[in-house]
């Protein structure tokens, strides 16, 4: 069973392209999530999407894109894989206002009770945060880059089914 | 020197102090935190005022950015928007006063479920 939508949303004083270039960008990690890097074989429906460490030796998410509108409109399938849940969807919206970029990350089919759901709403809100920080040029908030930190320093006990050979 | 984060500006962050100061309001954001989108009409049915003033209440939210309302075939649906409580925090939590926060909220939720049982217990 799925649970009903989430929905985060900011404004960013910034520009779309802006907005638009630090969630796709996969020439470096991205700080909102998690320093990971995004790995993609193409930025159109049905092209592969991993998240992977900064070295590439693991894989913390994989997906397929489903739309990519450019820059309005991101959207690809989201399934960690620590996890045996099933994957859901995440949707990026960007919409220019007076104040800059209506930004809007959106939830859908995220299964009921998983840990998925768990890091899914908790993730929402800092990683929307982070991403205003990182366009504004203000700092990135505090629990990020203690997650960033963290993440470095453990990366030695990822388990094995993470390693990015099993998710190529 | 006073220096902040500049995330949030001054009158966004007056924007969510206002929402929030009301109860009404902060019920209708846990009502949508349980249920989210869901549509206007059936959120005023949990309050004893008009349809209209269910509306001012949730202009006021939207415009805090609390709520995010998306229109389905026929209504709004309304969804709570965590992200500005969660720019209010990261303006005014360091690294230790965020592990010290939660570690006394922690303790006070455990204190206070206990008294609870023990309450639930006697009755």
């Amino acid at each position: 069973m799925s649970a009903p939508r989430q929905i985060f949303r900011t404004v960013i004083r910034g520009s779309i392209a802006d907005v638009w270039h630090e969630i796709t960008r996969t020439d470096k990690p991205l700080p909102c999530f998690f320093n990971m890097r995004m790995h993609v074989d193409g930025m159109r429906p049905g092209s592969r999407l991993r998240m992977r460490t900064p070295d590439g030796a693991y894989t913390g998410v994989v997906g397929d894109i489903l739309e990519c509108d450019p820059p309005r409109r991101f959207a690809h399938t989201f399934q960690f894989t620590n996890y045996n849940d099933p994957p859901c969807k995440v949707v990026y919206e960007l919409r220019e206002v007076p104040e800059g970029v209506e930004f809007t990350l959106a939830l859908e089919d995220v299964p009921v009770g998983t840990k998925t759901a768990k890091q899914m709403t908790q993730g929402g809100p800092i990683i929307v945060s982070t991403l205003k920080a990182t366009v504004e040029g203000t700092s990135i908030p505090f629990m990020m880059r203690f997650i960033h930190v963290m993440s470095k320093l453990t990366q030695p006990f990822t388990p094995k089914r993470c390693a990015s050979a099993n998710w190529p | 020197m006073l220096t902040y984060r500049l995330g949030m500006t001054r009158d966004r962050a007056g924007d969510v102090f206002s929402a929030l100061a009301n109860a009404a309001r902060r019920r209708m954001l846990d009502l949508l935190v349980e249920h989210p989108g869901m549509h206007v009409a059936a959120l005023g049915t949990h309050f004893k005022f008009s349809d209209v003033a269910v509306l001012k209440h949730v202009r006021v939210l939207e415009a805090a950015g609390l709520i995010v309302s998306q229109r389905d075939a026929r209504e709004r649906r309304l969804y709570f928007n965590a992200v500005p409580i969660q720019e209010i925090y990261d303006r005014w939590t360091t690294q230790y006063s965020g592990f010290w926060a939660s570690h006394v909220a922690d303790i006070k939720a455990r204190v206070e479920a206990r008294a609870l049982r023990k309450a639930a217990r006697r009755a």
